[in-house]
């Protein structure tokens, strides 16, 4: 079938020739040309970035492949639950920038009035001492608030931070068996890594900023209406360019570092793969492509620096003039006013402190503004994970007896694409089926179905007459349980690693009694601490067998009555598995067994054997059987025998 | 590749095959980035003198058209005002030049850093494996890479500052010496008197970090485990432990918060009782009129704004040594010497190979296989036939929990180390090597011929992201029957189907998402498809199934016929293809000959009817 499909579609997807640049067209700069026709090249070089960092953003809002991504109020909206639950913290973060900023604010109005009260003679030295040492007892107390607010908003911003983190654990920890089966982890731990990051970032530094920034702000501008009105008004133009220019800025700047960021990511696998393969590399001559090919990532990065480079400029341009101008605006009015006899001295001086003082907040609200952008989408991508709907639907039946059948079992990856086309098994209590054929055969699948890790498109599996789909994980897995002795070894004590199946209910003794019939028990009990030491991260590590002694002592603990051995990834190291083979032993005492074989061997052990070829059931029966058959598998036992 | 040319001083920077960086010393590669960048990093230094330097006049234009508008009346302020107006808008001209060759000069970093780190990988192939730990590389390529950005940008910065400060002393003083005279002494003591609080910050940053990187890697464990711990069970034990070491986390955060609460309130502090101070002495030479108005408004100015510079002195001593300790990993890695000589010879079209440590022999245009009770044994002769030097990565020092003197001592014992490993390598490399070629040893023949005509594929061979046809074809340079053929041989066909775009179908990282069984079938039909004049094969197939392996046996052995092949496995299946069998014992041939003839041989049956023994009828 396989070979059908590679002859019908060969031609339509091989690609011909050298492999096209990822660069878009656009970016030529023209070499000598006018100055006009230079900006309208460099107006088309913005714009063909701008799509590029849209197109990036758009993927990474709605993903072709891996998780979904929840909407951005979906975030806001986990985030807001979040912070509901933490009234009071964000009561005295917010109630102590206030007080804060208005004590800041009340140092530059004292100073005015001094300096008018001086100016007018209506100070004497021993008046000025007194006031001198009120203003320096304000700013005494605005230091003593200050050290309050900023406090309050880390308290806030990091148990934000450690509950949305938290919860996106188990988030993690709830999806459905299947999807984790299949998907790769990749994708997975990008976001349990940089957007756990991002979003910590947006927690800890932007969301308390933000409080800050925006209580000074009010603040600092109901001051200066306060000392005078009409020296606020140059503050009208500062709002209106900050208004427009950061609405241009913020739409497009996310899309900017999220594509930025992206870059980063890709020039970083490239370099990974060249270095941890740098011995393919020499041996396929690949030299040449490798570095061809980072050169084209650091190209299109570079392209992703100066979209954000040049939306920082004219963000920078704006910003800046805003906030300086209106000092100039100050004094011009200030300067009329006074002569007209409105404004005194003091409230000019009053007033161009406060314009100062603005450049700070102002300045950094954008920058937050930014990162929690960056910080919603994180999240979004983040909770997105939980939009996995769970195939398993927990019943109240138990099952009787241990017997496990499948009937008439179809099923696909691909929507229209069907691996298995109706496979009947039937397992005996106790019995070992070995599942032999060639990749691609759809014995994995099998496997997998048996399992009760996917659900069949058409047919069921059953155990003790309830259909596995039906019940709820934690009896699944002491019923049946998939072995791919994929060798993770977490990090976390040896008891963590061993109670898994059991954790609530496993005594220590049931612990060492599994790392003793697995014969482990002799390097555990050797390790300080034993049951209680750590491995995995700078700690203990553990060979290869020792890795699978573990993972085998978690299915003693587990205790199933049937076990579906997938080899695909068991024997690939010869040499450990010579060491093994007595803990297997141990561990398949007493249990009925699938095997899904690659070696002969393991095969002809069984007490039947089922070959597997295109989707279905071809041979079935005893090694002796099949033999007489002589069918696929005795032709492959005597090539392999003789 | 249609990539835009770039010129050397425009990021991503053009790396020309004979430029060498400065190795002999951290700071004399720093001077040699900063050399490297031609004209960027004045024109950065220039832009930001122009940035800060009006903001020194600010204060000044500011008190003069208050005084001068308080006793002129508005006209006589408007010039003092048009200056404010055109000394903000060079500034602002000034901000954005600074900005854009900050960048420029940053990204000039990042980016050559990171394309001599992939020409070094390159360069070195394997032996870069010998010498520097992965993980090291890849913070060269990415964190280092960004630190010399920020070193060099306060390399700048820090001489507009030193200018602007100066600027800003001269006014004061020209306006008034006396006040002048305390904001000048003020400023920096009070900047040196915050330093002290300044170390708990750092250790209680350094904690979080620390601990947070800690429970990055608890979540990635939970992720790369999860299939386990869905499978198996644990959710509740590990969603613990990360609970447990997340509130840790978080309290450490709040020590941080506290203490940098504790720097800002100190520095509000510090900065407003100056302010308090200038007010007190200004006010009471406003009472004795030798100060106007203006002036005294313009040392306020000049209490907030002189903070800027001084911050960037401290900013400058920290990033420098930071640069210093980044260049120090960058030049062990860039300096890196590959240990091969140059070599005249070259090999023959069809050369008899001679291995003498185990007594092989490879016979041109036949199928051997070889077969070892030690699989080390025999993966060594595979790398002795390349001419590769064994594997061994070098330790981690864990010099990075270290302190001090500590710290110091691991890294020197670990440069030293690296060296000890360089003249090894230079010497197994110079001296004869054991192999010969038509009776010529392998140290008198050009390695990069050699690579080209003798293709190890060992086991540890891994698969590059992109898409199938890449994975298959990552030269380009092939036909696309060619790549079916190599497929079939392969018996990768399954895989095809299985990619929802065919050729086009998505290859991730290291071929994570394939099972190991079509990873490796994908990886033989590269080396299939590289059709060298000798292929090694180690263990091509101990991840497939035997009714696979079956058929791969049979259409390689057509696939290579007439071809020099070595296949290193245990499987009767490729075993009983080849056209005559090595077998090894403690590394030394001790018999010859085909499957059909060794079939009685104690040594060769111990080997491959491993827990066969049991089932003889």
């Amino acid at each position: 079938m396989s070979e059908q499909l590679l002859e019908a579609t060969s031609a339509d997807t091989w690609r011909e020739g050298p492999l096209p640049s990822r660069l878009p067209e656009g970016f030529e700069v023209p070499v000598g040309a006018g100055p006009r026709r230079r900006v309208s090249a460099f107006r088309r070089r913005h714009s063909v970035r701008s799509a590029t960092a849209k197109a990036v953003y758009d993927d990474a809002r709605a993903p072709e492949r891996g998780f979904p991504v929840a909407t951005s109020g979906q975030a806001a909206g986990f985030l807001g639950g979040l912070l509901n639950t933490r009234r009071a913290t964000l009561g005295w973060a917010i109630g102590l920038n206030v007080a804060a900023a208005g004590a800041g604010l009340v140092a530059p109005l004292l100073l005015g009035r001094l300096i008018d009260d001086v100016t007018a003679g209506a100070l004497g030295r021993s008046g000025l001492t007194t006031t001198v040492g009120i203003i320096a007892g304000v700013i005494v107390l605005q230091a003593l608030l200050t050290f309050g607010a900023r406090r309050a908003s880390a308290v806030l911003g990091y148990d934000l931070l450690a509950a949305a983190r938290e919860e996106v654990v188990r988030i993690v920890l709830r999806l459905p068996l299947g999807h984790v089966e299949s998907s790769g982890s990749g994708d997975l731990l990008t976001r349990i890594t940089s957007d756990v990051s991002k979003m910590a970032a947006a927690a800890r530094w932007a969301f308390p900023n933000l409080i800050v920034s925006v209580v000074l702000i009010g603040a600092t501008i109901a001051a200066m209406v306060v000392n005078s009105w009409v020296l606020t008004l140059p503050m009208l133009g500062t709002a209106v360019i900050m208004f427009f220019g950061g609405r241009y800025y913020l739409s497009r700047a996310t899309a900017g570092y999220i594509t930025e960021s992206a870059s980063y990511s890709v020039i970083n696998s490239t370099t990974t793969e060249t270095v941890e393969g740098a011995r393919t590399v020499e041996a396929l001559g690949l030299g040449r492509q490798r570095v061809a090919q980072l050169d084209e990532d650091t190209e299109l990065s570079a392209q992703a620096e100066r979209y954000t480079m040049t939306l920082r400029n004219m963000l920078f341009a704006m910003v800046d003039s805003s906030f300086q101008l209106p000092l100039v605006g100050v004094v011009l009015l200030g300067v009329w006013g006074h002569s007209q006899g409105w404004v005194s001295i003091g409230q000019i001086t009053t007033a161009a402190l406060y314009v100062s003082q603005l450049q700070g907040p102002l300045d950094r609200v954008i920058a937050v503004l930014d990162h929690l952008q960056l910080g919603i989408v994180a999240t979004a991508r983040l909770i997105g994970v939980a939009q996995l709907e769970d195939d398993r639907t927990p019943g109240e039946a138990e099952p009787e007896g241990v017997k496990l059948t499948g009937n008439g079992l179809r099923f696909g990856y691909r929507d229209g694409v069907d691996v298995l086309h109706g496979v009947d098994v039937d397992l005996r209590p106790g019995e070992r089926l070995a599942i032999v054929g060639p990749s691609g055969s759809g014995k994995s699948t099998l496997g997998r179905l048996v399992a009760g890790i996917n659900r069949p498109r058409v047919g069921d599996v059953t155990v003790g007459g309830v259909d596995v789909m039906d019940l709820p994980l934690d009896r699944l897995r002491t019923e049946v349980a998939l072995v791919t002795q994929e060798h993770h070894v977490f990090v976390g004590t040896v008891r963590d690693n061993v109670v898994l199946a059991r954790e609530t209910s496993a005594s220590d003794a049931e612990v060492q009694q599994a790392l003793v019939t697995v014969g482990a028990w002799g390097w555990v009990s050797k390790l300080p601490g034993g049951l209680d030491a750590e491995l995995g991260h700078g700690k203990a590590t553990l060979t290869p067998a020792q890795a699978q002694q573990v993972a085998l002592a978690r299915l003693i603990i587990a205790d199933p009555h049937t076990l579906v051995l997938d080899e695909a990834t068991s024997l690939i190291d010869p040499s450990s598995a010579r060491h093994l083979e007595g803990s297997m032993a141990a561990l398949l005492e007493g249990r009925a067994v699938i095997a899904i074989a690659h070696r002969l061997h393991t095969a002809h052990d069984a007490d039947r054997i089922a070959v597997v070829d295109g989707g279905r059931i071809v041979e079935l029966g005893d090694h002796h059987e099949l033999l007489e058959l002589d069918g696929q598998y005795a032709h492959l036992w005597r090539t392999w025998r003789d | 590749m249609l990539a835009p040319h770039r010129a050397r001083h425009d990021f991503p920077p053009a790396i020309p095959a004979d430029s060498r960086p400065d190795v002999r010393t951290p700071s004399r590669f720093l001077f040699w980035l900063i050399r490297s960048y031609g004209w960027v990093v004045p024109a950065m230094t220039l832009a930001a003198a122009t940035w800060l330097i009006p903001a020194a006049f600010t204060p000044w234009l500011l008190g003069r058209a208050i005084d001068a508008g308080v006793s002129g009346g508005v006209e006589a302020s408007l010039g003092w005002v048009a200056g404010l107006l055109g000394v903000i808008v060079v500034g602002v001209v000034g901000g954005i030049g600074f900005h854009t060759f900050a960048v420029r000069m940053w990204l000039l970093g990042i980016y050559g850093i990171q394309r001599r780190v992939s020409r070094q990988a390159v360069h070195l192939g394997h032996v870069l494996n010998r010498r520097v730990p992965t993980g090291e590389v890849l913070s060269v390529s990415s964190s280092d890479s960004d630190q010399f950005g920020a070193t060099i940008d306060a390399f700048g910065h820090v001489i507009a500052a030193a200018i602007s400060f100066l600027l800003a002393s001269v006014l004061m003083l020209t306006t008034s010496p006396s006040l002048g005279a305390v904001v000048l002494i003020a400023v920096p003591l009070l900047m040196t008197a915050s330093t002290p609080v300044l170390r708990p910050l750092t250790r209680a940053q350094s904690a979080e970090r620390t601990e947070s990187s800690t429970l990055t890697s608890l979540a990635s464990d939970i992720a790369t485990g999860l299939r386990i711990l869905r499978g198996v069970g644990g959710e509740r034990t590990f969603a613990g432990n990360y609970e447990r070491q997340s509130q840790k986390v978080r309290a450490l955060g709040v020590r941080l918060g506290t203490w940098q609460a504790v720097v800002e309130a100190i520095s509000i502090l510090l900065s407003g009782l100056l302010l308090v101070a200038l007010v007190h002495l200004g006010s009471l030479q406003l009472l004795d009129g030798t100060l106007g108005v203006g002036e005294l408004i313009s040392f306020f100015g000049y209490a907030v704004f002189l903070t800027s510079p001084m911050q960037t002195f401290f900013d400058f001593a920290q990033k420098w040594v930071q640069g210093l300790v980044a260049a120090g990993k960058t030049i062990t890695l860039l300096g890196a010497e590959s240990p091969w000589a140059p070599a005249p010879r070259q090999l023959g079209p069809a050369p008899v190979l001679h291995d003498e440590a185990s007594g092989v022999t490879v016979r041109p245009g036949r199928m051997l296989g070889v077969v070892s009770e030690d699989p080390d044994a025999s993966a060594a002769l595979a790398d002795r036939l390349g001419r590769y030097l064994p594997e061994g990565a070098p330790e981690n020092s864990g010099e990075d929990e270290l302190k001090g003197r500590a710290r110091r001592r691991a890294r020197r014992e670990r440069l030293a180390e690296r060296e000890r490993r360089a003249r090894e390598d230079a010497e197994i490399a110079a001296r004869p090597w054991g192999v010969s070629a038509d009776g010529v040893d392998y140290s008198q023949l050009d390695v990069a011929d050699l690579r080209r005509r003798v293709v190890v594929s060992h086991t540890g061979a891994i698969l590059f992201s992109g898409t199938l046809q890449g994975a298959v074809d990552p030269w380009g340079t092939h036909t696309r029957e060619q790549a079916e053929r190599a497929l079939e041989v392969a018996s990768a066909e399954d895989i095809y189907a299985s990619l929802a775009d065919g050729w086009q179908g998505r290859i991730d990282e290291k071929g994570r998402g394939l099972s190991g069984g079509q990873r490796q079938r994908i990886v033989l039909a590269r080396a299939l498809l590289n059709d060298p004049d000798v292929l090694v094969l180690v263990e091509p197939t101990s991840a497939v199934d035997a009714h696979t392996e079956a058929r791969i046996a049979e259409r390689l052995v057509r696939y290579r016929e007439g071809r020099t092949t070595v296949v290193v496995t245990a499987s009767p299946l490729l075993l009983r293809r080849c056209d005559e069998i090595a077998v090894l014992v403690d590394g030394r041939e001790v018999a010859r000959g085909h499957h059909d003839d060794l079939h009685d041989h104690p040594d060769y049956r111990r080997v491959i009817a491993r827990g066969m023994e049991d089932s003889d009828e």
